[in-house]
């Protein structure tokens, strides 16, 4: 058969190829370990290991029929979902209970999933215009101050949200300057910017707040209540949905839009095409006549603004108070949840919402299995980044000019 | 429209750190006419194209568009003024679409804010048939020909609205049907009313093409002269600034025991892929063999694996009957086979090592070069002195870096080393590609000569003129098989419909 026939593959033959079945053996693999958890509470082994030893099969024939990164995707997915269902077959029925509280967990997964997935669009304007963007982290650190600082100084969280992005955005130009005119390596510049905004949240923190710390009283980014989710008939259904939903933070909320808007200015508009097309060829843009310098540069403060709503969320949003280093890697995070998504939103969305969820239940762990159980589980994302970034699921192709400062000639 | 120039650039001088790149350069450009700028490589035609362009600001001099004086400041400016470029490396962004190419930076939109893509393919759409540019608007751009991204780059000038297309080397990239077909749309643009600059140092094709020709060399312009009365061997001589000899002097072969021989080889491409299969040839000692075939059929697979650098995934390669199917590159190397490689940039040379240290690549671990694991620059030094010499490398001496010769000098470095080696085999994948006609004369001398010392020559091209000139027998490759073996006087529409899959196994 010739190359070309074998690329024209119908659609039913893509739906029972290969591929196909190893991602089902991922699910499968996802599914036995579900079965042990709430609310199905399944007790004893059998079924869990069985859709388990489904998934391995899976993915067994996916690696056979030379599928080989989703097969081994589903055969590692299904050997972790057997051991997670026997280990919590072996746990008490309370204990699974207190970890396991479906409507806390999702809406702790999007409360920990916000500011990384702020942070992850930011860095997507910056990456896809071709310049990586490693100070995510941080540009986030100078969100949560001047977020806090904002607040108290203005007495408003408006103009915390103000301050924040205006630094955020000062920051992104510096990192900026450097990679696109002085043409810096952006790893390096970007590692600088880092430590400069660790160096003046720390300088600044001391110097405006000393011992005591931030106030207590400091403005909040308000939560919005839709009291009106428990009434949802049924009763189990209202119940889920208002643990879940009922009481969010307004940038939880606005994380929404931000993904629509983001999408569409990205794939749908002039714009995005424009910086797409800067970050895969600044030579060819250049000479249909796109300023590149313009483009990134707007692009990188874009980023900026960005992740320090992100920080910004996190201090006067979520913990109520400022300290220092309080990031604490989330930048690093929310680079590998852009990365894992493709550098799209809605993949990033969604790598966020996993890591997300890895943190919720890291630190729902501890109240039944102990603190080293919660410890081990904050370390999952980090797991899961490498995972991805080895390319079980499907590898991602970066921009193709991302990190290649371009000379103007 | 009046009937003065439409372009016309006076005095146009453009410095470089010690060079100067244009040198006062005239240059006039008729409404609806086709006009050539020939040059050696350096010659400044494409600085002068970037200035038109809008890319590069001239020192001194004056543009004229339509009889008024223009400042082109970018390549934004140029484009308002009518002006559009195809670059010898394609302007294309690979993971988009042909449409999305083409409108890039003048998007219709809907309000002015959301990309209208159907609109966008419709455009596209109409002004490919209009002027006969066979494209297809939602193709993925890496996922069509050379010939059409070309057709793509021409659209997206015509989309903007451009009366002057400057066309830079466009047939460097095409097989010769394809360059054909460029012709037949180049003479459709100019009944349409556009006029075009085609930049080339090809002398047959412009001849070919051009109403005129403007001939350049260092820098300055030599003349401009009309079709009628140009021929190529004055236009060389215009270009180089002596005598060239166009056609390769060489005696008939007298070829001998076979040398390197190939028995059902088959190779695989980087993706696991065949990409040569069931090759069997043989090259003797004293003759040449021309391998042709359109880029992408294999040819650097069978390179690769001749030389040691790939393995096969079957069949078998003997030199001087000795098996090297799994032999390792050094060992074919020592067993005398001498390889130009495709790429001298990348593979050929170490552009960051010194001409002596380039030039002992192969043997720096054998006396006199190094005794004992001690390395004797010196030694290096003094016979790299002595091979610069010979093989006429200009533009540096030993302790030069690679990187700062012209290209002609690299390959003439890169041919010293293989040539001073002895073998009893050489491979010249592509020996002048980006040569100008000066070091190609040079290169193809050289390579009779080889034969001429009862060598085995296997020379791979892309260009069926050098294959035609040099070669004793024509292998054809397509989709990695051998398709046909042909006499050099074989017709090269012959050549070039065996090249594409066409015609029966031909022999000679």
């Amino acid at each position: 058969m010739s190359v070309r026939a074998e690329s024209v593959r119908s659609g039913w033959e893509r739906a029972t190829g290969p591929r196909a079945v190893g991602i089902l053996g991922i699910a499968l693999g996802a599914l036995s370990f579900w079965l042990a958890l709430p609310p199905v509470h399944a007790r004893n082994t059998v079924l869990p290991v069985a859709v388990g030893i489904l998934g391995a099969a899976a993915g067994i024939w996916a690696v056979s029929r030379r599928e080989r990164r989703v097969g081994w995707g589903a055969i590692a997915a299904a050997l972790v979902g057997i051991v997670g269902a026997i280990l919590a077959t072996r746990s008490s029925l309370t204990h699974l209970d207190i970890v396991v509280f479906w409507g806390a967990l999702v809406t702790a997964t999007l409360r920990w999933a916000t500011p990384l997935t702020f942070a992850a669009i930011g860095g997507m304007f910056s990456e896809r215009s071709g310049v990586v963007n490693i100070g995510l982290e941080g540009m986030m650190l100078v969100g949560a101050f001047f977020g806090a600082l904002g607040a108290d100084k203005t007495g408003s969280w408006e103009g915390g949200l103000l301050i924040a992005m205006a630094a955020g955005g000062a920051l992104a130009l510096i990192h900026a300057f450097f990679a696109i005119h002085l043409r810096a390596d952006q790893i390096v510049g970007g590692t600088a910017i880092n430590f400069l905004a660790l160096g003046i949240t720390g300088y600044l923190y001391v110097d405006v707040y000393g011992q005591q710390g931030t106030p207590t009283n400091l403005p909040a980014i308000p939560d919005v209540h839709f009291n009106w989710l428990q009434h949802v008939p049924p009763h189990q259904l209202g119940s889920f949905l208002d643990n879940s939903f009922g009481q969010m933070n307004l940038m939880v909320w606005l994380m929404f839009p931000l993904l629509i808007v983001s999408y569409i200015v990205m794939f749908k508009t002039p714009i995005g095409l424009r910086i797409r097309a800067v970050g895969e060829h600044p030579r060819a843009a250049d000479t249909v006549g796109i300023s590149v310098y313009a483009v990134r540069y707007s692009a990188v403060v874009v980023s900026g603004v960005l992740a320090a709503l992100g920080g910004a969320y996190l201090s006067i949003g979520f913990v109520h108070s400022f300290s220092e280093g309080m990031t604490n890697g989330r930048g690093f995070i929310a680079l590998a949840a852009l990365i894992f998504g493709g550098w799209r939103p809605f993949g990033a969305f969604g790598a966020a919402l996993l890591f997300g969820f890895s943190s919720a239940l890291a630190l729902r762990l501890p109240d039944a299995y102990g603190s080293s159980a919660g410890t081990l589980f904050q370390a999952l994302p980090y797991v899961l980044t490498l995972i991805a970034v080895a390319g079980v699921i499907g590898r991602s192709i970066p921009p193709a000019a991302i990190g290649r400062p371009y000379k103007k000639q | 429209m009046s009937d003065g120039p439409i372009l016309e650039l006076r005095s146009i001088t453009k410095r470089f750190p010690g060079v100067v790149a244009n040198d006062a350069i005239d240059f006039e450009l008729l409404p609806g006419e086709v006009h050539a700028l020939l040059g050696e490589n350096g010659a400044g035609k494409s600085t002068l194209m970037n200035i038109v362009y809008g890319l590069y600001r001239p020192d001194g001099g004056e543009i004229l568009i339509r009889g008024k004086p223009v400042t082109l400041g970018s390549a934004r400016e140029a484009i308002m003024h009518g002006i559009g470029m195809v670059h010898q490396h394609f302007m294309l962004i690979p993971v988009m679409t042909v449409a999305e190419n083409i409108v890039l930076a003048s998007e219709p939109t809907h309000a002015g804010v959301l990309l209208d893509y159907a609109a966008s393919v419709e455009r596209v759409r109409e002004l490919s048939e209009r002027f006969g540019l066979a494209v297809d608007p939602e193709a993925r751009v890496e996922n069509i020909g050379v010939g059409q991204e070309q057709r793509v780059e021409i659209l997206k000038a015509l989309y903007r609205g451009a009366e002057i297309l400057i066309l830079d080397e466009p047939t460097a990239v095409l097989t010769p049907q394809e360059a054909a077909e460029l012709f037949e749309i180049i003479r459709g643009l100019q009944a349409q009313g556009k006029s075009i600059i085609f930049i080339s140092h090809k002398l047959k094709e412009v001849v070919e093409i051009a109403d005129r020709i403007t001939v350049l060399r260092r820098g300055r312009k030599v003349d401009t002269i009309s079709r009628e009365g140009a021929t190529e061997t004055g236009l060389a001589r215009m270009m180089v600034g002596r005598e060239v000899l166009l056609r390769v002097e060489k005696k008939p072969a007298a070829p001998g025991q076979p040398m390197l021989e190939v028995h059902d080889l088959s190779v695989l491409d980087d993706r696991g892929l065949g990409a040569v299969r069931d090759v069997s040839f043989a090259v003797r000692a004293g003759e040449i063999v021309g391998l042709a075939g359109v880029d992408g059929n294999g040819q650097t697979e069978l390179i690769d694996a001749l030389a040691g650098l790939r393995r096969p995934s079957g069949g078998e390669i003997r030199v001087r009957g000795q098996d090297v199917t799994r032999a390792s590159a050094r060992r074919v190397l020592d067993l005398g086979v001498g390889h130009i490689p495709e790429d001298r940039q990348r593979r050929g040379l170490v552009l960051e090592f010194s001409l002596a240290e380039n030039l002992a690549l192969h043997d720096y671990d054998e006396e006199p070069n190094s005794r004992f694991g001690w390395l004797f620059p010196r030694r290096l030094i003094s016979r790299a002195r002595k091979l610069l010499r010979e093989f006429d490398v200009r533009g540096g001496g030993p302790q030069t870096r690679a990187s700062a010769l012209s290209g002609g000098n690299q390959q003439k470095v890169v041919i010293a080393r293989e040539v001073a080696g002895d073998p009893d085999v050489l491979i010249a994948a592509q020996p002048t590609r980006g040569l100008d006609v000066g070091a190609i004369e040079y290169v193809h001398r050289r390579l009779v000569e080889v034969r001429d010392e009862g060598k085995a020559v296997l020379l791979v091209s892309l260009e069926l003129d050098e294959i035609r000139a040099l070669s004793d027998r024509i292998l054809v490759i397509y989709e990695g098989r051998i398709v046909g073996e042909y006499d050099p006087k074989v017709a090269e529409e012959d050549l070039g419909i065996a090249m594409t899959g066409g015609g029966s196994a031909a022999a000679a």
